[in-house]
């Protein structure tokens, strides 16, 4: 019996020796998917759609949230946003210049290159895969050509805050193209190509989105493309194709009333082209732009980091204008809302943190049209659109210049309407003005730079010393 | 059984002497190590056959012959003792089983244990004797400064662990760290579940032979935690108390008051409007006088008015003002905090089984108020022999643990260390009136806090916060409940063989709540946000040996065969509300608004087959050979099985008959080893493990609105394999004469196929991905030195030395240099080579800060030559030097005078720099609300003046930038432990009804630290750069200790 249990136990023992299935070694995350599973149908590429699109609001730091993070950069590289005080620190170094020259890790030009490159890897990788995807040849348009727009947005930023505007030198080095997903480093592209690159996508966006019904604010569509080619043009100078896409893109679309213009700019409303809807447990809270922008709810806004408005901008609205209301009226400021405080961007429910991002709205579609039928010798229908819009905000407004005092009313109506919404940078830089914060109420310790040449060097990113080192088509002279 | 006859001979031998000679005496033997009394033991005349036996209570008495001089006490498993007779009569011996007989010295090894004689490899092994003296939680802390070869942080907080470091640093992108294994089997539970009083050995296991047998596991070597286990003899129950006090160990920096903090806020205002605003001085002073307390936020620690407080002309401060109020963020953050520690066990044999069991409570206040740990332990080990062929066991712990912690790192203002670090001195902690009174809350009758959110003033720094009463109302705690329980069945069979199976789990399971309160501070504004999480892991580890053991003639030979499954499982789930209706109540139930969720689940398993073989002729040539060969589901189907190896060598000289009569040599072993381990720890940027890195992945979570969304994360890579360590190490072991005993070894760890996440061009869109590519190397060089200096009947001084030197250079890299932060790696510089600014000094003429910059030839290439610049955004940065230290080290001294006993532990570093982030932070040339430290005073005021600290100038970006001027010498000398302990005489104890023995102690652990500033922890982090992080203590205990 003892030398039988013995036996047993050798046997039992003997037998645990063998392996174990062959699947025992094979594990899948839960909170993650292979990218094969993800493009096995339609549906799954639809993930990766509102995945990208959810990217656009991720927030990194407390400075980087994607892209209103870098609409804000661009007003605080103008003379437009006062910041009041240094408050917790963030934005102070956009705001004095100094994080465009600074290359290394985290800074401004490193969040800009590899945020909007992420969007354009994912774009790419929606335009590459579902072709192959199992679903509806409509679906596939749906999702292929947001792929287009989305490409195009980042390449857009990047192409203008690698270089100077287009219109000064299209052979200048821009940034590189990528057309498929890769892990190869390319060289720097000539602006012209970059642009090239942008208006094709655009128009494949266009085509595969012309006709099909959108999902969600946040997905773009024909008319935003078309926005887009507005946008893009007026910073290229092509004044007529900006003319004719800012005409199409706002087709159907009414403009704000008072009441919604000054409703805080967090819930999308029937003006708003391109948006993020933003619900609260997708808020990024203190790393979000209301934080930055908002200074009656507790955020960095109100610790100090106001943004408000350069006076002469304020002083030239008159006191019927709507939009006045947005900013704290002088003599009455106190507490976290001093004077000139923007309350432009605030949220819709203190107590929460949704509040949606605004990517592109009608009015810009007007001033867009305005100023390109302007500047192509169509006074008269620009000076139409021009009384159309700013009446909306202003029932008393009446304007009946025309050359060049039209053009210039037009950008500076464009100024008030569109300030706090990222244009101010692209403006300066297409319009060859060069910065001139003096004369309004920045502080020079904060400001530090006050005036700036157009096509000063400070006025173009570094290219971040990591892409340098790992891009073998990037060298240290390729550095802006 | 001879020497019990010999004994008996003797006693009778010495029995009928008594009539010859007069003088009598008696006493007893006991161990040095815990006080027990030791039966049986030899008490011989010395050059006489006169001698007794101790009795069941290790008491002798003994009548001495003529000429009796000295008596030589000696009993297995202890250290041989001499000493003179003299006029006494009582003796009280205590033997030291320090440097007991070598042949029973074991070594714990993979898979078993080996004689030390018979083992080739490298190993250090810290007794309980040598844990007991540290009074610290995890037996982290413990090791540094007793092993060689490892280099330790201080740990963080109450309970914390410390890292540690085997023999350099092995890899650039994995894990470091060391694998744990307890009692045989790998640990994944917290590393302060264990208690120290249950743990017998930590073997720390450093080269090839010694480690390699654990593989894919191995390359960061092993340390092995071996519990205790019941002994045969009389059941021993302990019972420890320990009480203490800590406060805190590295001082906070030495910072300016109030009076100089004004002036040097005025200096700072008044020279950037001349600077940079162009004003004269004379309208420049005037305005920063104007304007002060307005910069400040509003507040006014004096009682003149705001523009009076400084005067234009001179800056000094008014010298009518008083001040009205002065708070210390930092005396009324920390504190001294009460340490207390009991612990009970009891342990025995019985005819076919042995038993050890143990409970203990820790509490453990943190030095800083809102912080704190405490734990509830207990361990039954049971060993038994169920039939002659059979034996079987259980060693089952669990430790529950409640903490209660602050938020260590970072520059968020709930950081309380960077919080009071940071605060400048003007600022008060409570509401103040003009007069400076305290402002009651009428909410709470208490005194109000000062939010810095405009009731007084809005800080410039940290505004609508205030640490403490954050802290106070919110709540940052952890419930972790640590289960392990290995299992074990042995049978032996066909004489020779035994098949060995052992079932090991470990349950970890941790509740968390961050709570952040709902009336003031960040989460005010909805009311607080709370978030519960929930972290469970799962531990199986399942393995199957077969040892075969044999002698033959003058051939020993030992050989195992296995099989091991491990399996790892992690559920994480995490849920956020925010709007809480009821103040102090964290949980979600009442809250309003789900703001976050989340789930997920990790695994991660490994398959291994290992054999090894050990042999030896005569015990004097040694020979060992290990294979191992895991699968890991860490890496692709095709790319995931590794093989692992060792083989090693050993030459016992004093076991050669030319050495024999070299008697004073007890022992000279030489040893050589070579294999390669494996490191299969990827880890994420955030420094959590990473199970799936060679796979492409979706992330998911992404969601748009209530759309699904995943975006591209991590590219694939199916070749990814083990990063592979090739372990070289070779050394002596010796000892001289009982007096003397050592090690000394020169060891080379080459790191190849580095797991490194290589940069991708960010233009890409994917910033990197996992590859095996790079090559490093560790080298170096070991002494332990273990000296008995003195050993006398009434007095033992012996010392304990350790040192390593070892140098890290990168052989092999992806690209020319990766910079990550203040360092670059570069073939031919170490892993942590600081690379920042150069900094020139100070221009006399201006106060300028000045850098290096390079001069750059034609083709826009540096030249070679160097200009320096007053710009920091134009400096170049070059190599500075490198965190690794010349030499790490220990030194133990210890002295017994009778019953008295005192040790010394002191660990110490020579060399390594250290860029010291929070002196650079307080050296600021103005930021309004930062504090600033006191060396700000040597600052350039005036053209000629001769210094190194720059001007200030307020929001000057130039003026302290990260370069060398913050690099200082990490040198250091920790006193770490002071022990002085005293044993009650034997016969006291006895007269108590106490068998064993009683033992009181004082101690002081962190006693002292000389370093470089005061204020810098140097042993924070490896790398040489600091954070602002929980400060290590200093504490005193007191100790009682009785085997009953």
């Amino acid at each position: 019996m003892k030398i039988f249990n013995k036996v047993i136990g050798v046997l039992v023992g003997a037998s645990l020796l063998f392996g174990c299935a062959e699947d025992y070694l094979e594990t899948m995350p839960t909170d993650a998917v292979s990218g094969d599973e993800v493009f096995n149908t339609t549906d799954g590429a639809l993930v990766a759609l509102n995945g990208t699109y959810r990217r656009m609001w991720t927030s990194t730091t407390h400075g980087q949230f994607g892209q209103k993070s870098t609409d804000l950069t661009f007003d605080l590289m103008g003379e437009d946003m006062v910041v009041h005080s240094q408050g917790y620190g963030w934005f102070n170094a956009e705001y004095n210049f100094s994080q465009t020259v600074n290359p290394g890790n985290g800074t401004r030009s490193d969040y800009l290159w590899s945020y909007n490159y992420i969007i354009a890897n994912n774009a790419s990788r929606l335009i590459a895969n579902t072709p192959d995807a199992v679903g509806p040849q409509d679906d596939k348009d749906y999702i292929i050509g947001q792929g287009h727009v989305l490409r195009a947005y980042s390449y857009f930023y990047l192409a203008n805050s690698f270089q100077q505007n287009v219109t000064i030198d299209p052979s200048a080095p821009g940034v590189p193209i990528y057309r498929e997903p890769t892990s190869e480093g390319a060289s720097r592209a000539p602006l012209s190509e970059v642009y090239a690159f942008i208006n094709e996508d655009l128009d494949r966006g266009i085509a595969l989105l012309e006709g099909k019904d959108r999902r969600h604010i946040s997905h773009a569509t024909a008319a935003v493309a078309r926005g887009l080619k507005a946008r893009v043009a007026l910073q290229a100078g092509d004044y007529p194709a900006a003319a004719q896409y800012a005409n199409a893109a706002r087709q159907g679309l009414g403009l704000m009333n008072p009441d919604q213009y000054n409703a805080g700019f967090s819930k999308y409303n029937p003006e708003w082209m391109w948006g993020l809807e933003i619900i609260d447990d997708q808020a990024t809270i203190f790393a979000s732009f209301f934080s930055h922008l908002d200074p009656i709810i507790l955020s960095y806004a109100s610790l100090g980091g106001q943004k408000k408005i350069n006076t002469n901008l304020y002083s030239y609205m008159s006191d019927t204008d709507a939009r006045k209301a947005n900013f704290i009226t002088p003599g009455t400021g106190a507490g976290t809302t001093p004077d000139y405080a923007s309350i432009k961007f605030v949220v819709a429910n203190p107590g929460s943190w949704d509040a949606d991002y605004l990517l592109m709205r009608a009015s810009e579609m007007y001033l867009i049209e305005a100023e390109a039928l302007a500047r192509t010798g169509q006074d008269g229908p620009a000076a139409d659109l021009l009384n159309e819009l700013v009446s909306a905000r202003d029932a008393a407004y009446s304007f009946s210049g025309a050359g060049q005092a039209l053009i210039d009313e037009i950008l500076i109506q464009r100024r008030i309407e569109l300030w706090g919404e990222g244009f101010r940078y692209l403006d300066i830089k297409r319009l060859d003005l060069g910065l001139d914060r003096t004369g309004t109420i920045h502080n020079p310790a904060l400001a530090q730079i006050m005036e700036l040449p157009a096509r000063d060097n400070m006025w173009i990113f570094r290219i971040p010393l990591r892409e340098i080192d790992a891009n073998d088509n990037i060298g240290m002279s390729d550095q802006n | 059984m001879r020497k019990v006859l010999l004994l008996g001979f003797m006693l009778l031998f010495a029995a009928t002497s008594v009539f010859a000679q007069g003088r009598v005496i008696s006493g007893t033997v006991a161990s040095d190590e815990d006080g027990e009394t030791i039966p049986g033991a030899s008490v011989l005349v010395k050059g006489t056959s006169v001698g007794v036996a101790t009795d069941m209570d290790g008491r002798f008495t003994l009548t001495l012959p003529e000429n009796a001089n000295y008596l030589v006490i000696s009993a297995m498993g202890f250290e041989t003792q001499e000493l003179e007779i003299g006029n006494r009569s009582s003796f009280e011996i205590n033997l030291s089983s320090g440097m007991a007989n070598l042949d029973e010295v074991v070594v714990q090894a993979p898979y078993g244990s080996l004689p030390k004689t018979a083992f080739t490899g490298s190993e250090a092994t810290v007794s309980r004797r040598g844990l007991e003296k540290q009074q610290v939680t995890s037996f982290t802390r413990a090791l540094e400064g007793l092993v060689p070869g490892i280099q330790a942080t201080s740990g963080s907080g109450p309970g914390s662990n410390a890292a540690i470091r085997v023999r350099g640093f092995g890899s650039v992108n994995a894990s470091n760290a060391p694998l744990y294994v307890l009692d045989g089997v790998p640990f994944t539970g917290s590393l302060n579940s264990i208690s120290n009083d249950d743990i017998e050995t930590v073997t720390v296991l450093k080269d090839a032979a010694a480690a390699a047998l654990y593989g894919a596991r191995a390359a960061n070597g092993v340390i092995m935690i071996t519990t205790r286990r019941g002994k045969k003899g009389r059941p021993q129950v302990n019972v420890n108390l320990r009480t203490g006090m800590m406060n805190r160990f590295v001082p906070e920096y030495e910072r300016v008051g109030e009076r100089d903090y004004y002036e040097l806020m005025w200096e700072g205002t008044r020279n950037a409007l001349v600077n940079r605003s162009g004003m004269s001085p004379a309208d420049a002073g005037v305005s920063a006088s104007n304007n002060l307390v307005g910069n400040l936020g509003g507040y006014n620690a004096y009682n003149v008015p705001n523009a009076e407080l400084v005067n234009p002309q001179t800056g000094q401060l008014n010298p009518a003002a008083q001040l009205r109020y002065s708070d210390s963020w930092s005396d009324e953050v920390f504190r001294t905090a009460t340490r207390n520690d009991f612990s009970l066990n009891a342990s025995g044999a019985v005819e076919k089984a042995d038993y050890y069991f143990s409970m203990g409570y820790i509490k453990e206040e943190g030095i800083t108020k809102f912080s704190d740990f405490d734990r509830f332990n207990m361990r039954l080990n049971v060993n038994s022999e169920l039939a002659s062929w059979l034996k079987g066991g259980i060693n089952v712990a669990g430790a529950m643990t409640e903490q209660a912690n602050l938020t260590s790192g970072g520059t968020a203002t709930i950081n309380p260390f960077f919080y009071t670090r940071n605060m400048g001195p003007i600022y008060p902690i409570w509401l103040r009136d003009e007069a400076g009174g305290i402002i009651n809350d009428p909410a709470t009758g208490g005194p109000a806090y000062d939010w810095g959110d405009g009731v007084m003033g809005v800080r410039p720094y940290a505004a609508n916060s205030n640490i403490l009463g954050s802290l106070s109302l919110d709540n940052r705690s952890a419930k972790i409940f640590n289960a392990s329980a290995n299992t074990f069945l042995e049978a032996r069979f066909l004489k020779d063989f035994t098949l060995r199976t052992t079932l090991g789990s470990n349950f970890f399971n941790s509740n968390g709540t961050t709570y952040q309160n709902s009336q003031f501070g960040d989460a005010a504004n909805v009311t607080g946000r709370s978030t519960k999480n929930n972290n469970r892991q799962l531990t199986f580890t399942f393995n199957q040996v077969l040892n075969y053991q044999k002698k033959f003639g003058e051939h020993f030979i030992s050989a195992l065969a296995g099989h091991e499954n491990y399996s790892f499982e992690q559920n994480f789930v995490s849920t956020t509300r925010t709007g809480f209706p009821f103040p102090g109540n964290s949980e979600l139930a009442p809250a309003a608004n789900l703001t976050g969720g989340t789930s997920y689940t990790n695994l991660h398993r490994i398959e291994s087959y290992f054999s090894s073989i050990n042999y030896n002729f005569r015990e004097r040539y040694l020979l060992s050979a290990s294979i191992r060969r895991d699968g890991s589901s860490r890496f692709a189907t095709e790319s995931r099985w590794g093989n692992f190896w060792s083989l090693g060598a050993g030459w016992r000289l004093t076991e050669e008959a030319w050495f024999r009569d070299k008697r004073w040599l007890d022992e000279l072993k030489f040893k050589v080893s070579y294999g390669e381990q494996g490191n299969e720890g990827i880890l994420n940027p955030n420094g959590s493990a990473n199970y799936f890195a060679y796979q492409s992945f979706y992330g998911l979570g992404f969601n748009n609105f209530v759309y699904p969304g995943a975006v591209i994360s991590s590219l694939e890579n199916r070749s990814l394999n083990w990063e592979k360590n090739q372990t070289f190490n070779m050394g002596f072991d010796f000892g001289i004469n009982q007096k003397l005993e050592g090690t000394i070894e020169v060891f080379q760890r080459n790191s190849t196929d580095l797991l490194f996440d290589v940069p991708l061009p960010a233009s890409t869109g994917i910033s990197s991905i996992t590859s095996n590519v790079g090559r490093m190397r560790n080298r170096g060089i070991e002494l332990n030195l273990g000296w008995n200096a003195i050993r006398t009947m009434d007095f033992d001084y012996r010392i304990d030395l350790n040192l390593t030197h070892f140098t890290n250079v990168i052989t092999e890299l992806p690209q020319e240099e990766i910079i990550q932060d203040s360092k670059n790696l570069q073939v031919g510089k170490s892993l942590y080579e600081f690379w920042i600014r150069e900094y020139a000094g100070v221009d006399p003429d201006n106060g300028d800060a000045l850098y290096y910059k390079n001069i750059m030839n034609e083709e826009g290439d540096p030249s070679g030559d160097r200009e320096t610049t007053n710009v920091l955004a134009e400096a170049d940065r070059y190599f500075q030097g490198s965190s690794i230290p010349d030499l790490i080290g220990g030194l133990t001294n210890s002295f017994r005078y009778k019953n008295l006993e005192l040790s010394v532990l002191t660990s110490f570093q020579v060399g390594g720099l250290f860029l010291d982030n929070q002196y650079s932070r307080l050296m600021h040339p103005g930021n309004y609300g930062s504090a600033m430290h006191v060396d700000i005073l040597n600052r350039w005021q005036q053209p000629g003046d001769v210094t190194d600290v720059p001007r200030l100038e307020n929001a000057s970006p130039n003026m302290n930038g990260i370069s060398s001027r913050f690099l200082i010498d990490a040198s250091y000398v920790n006193i770490r432990n002071i022990t002085l302990g005293y044993k009650l005489p034997n016969v006291t104890a006895n007269r108590l009804g106490i068998r064993g023995g009683v033992k009181v102690f004082g101690s002081v652990d962190n006693a002292l630290l000389f370093s470089q500033r005061s204020g810098m922890d140097p042993q924070t982090a490896f790398d040489g750069v600091n954070d602002a992080v929980f400060p290590p203590y200093r504490t005193f205990t007191l100790g009682l200790n009785v085997n009953l």
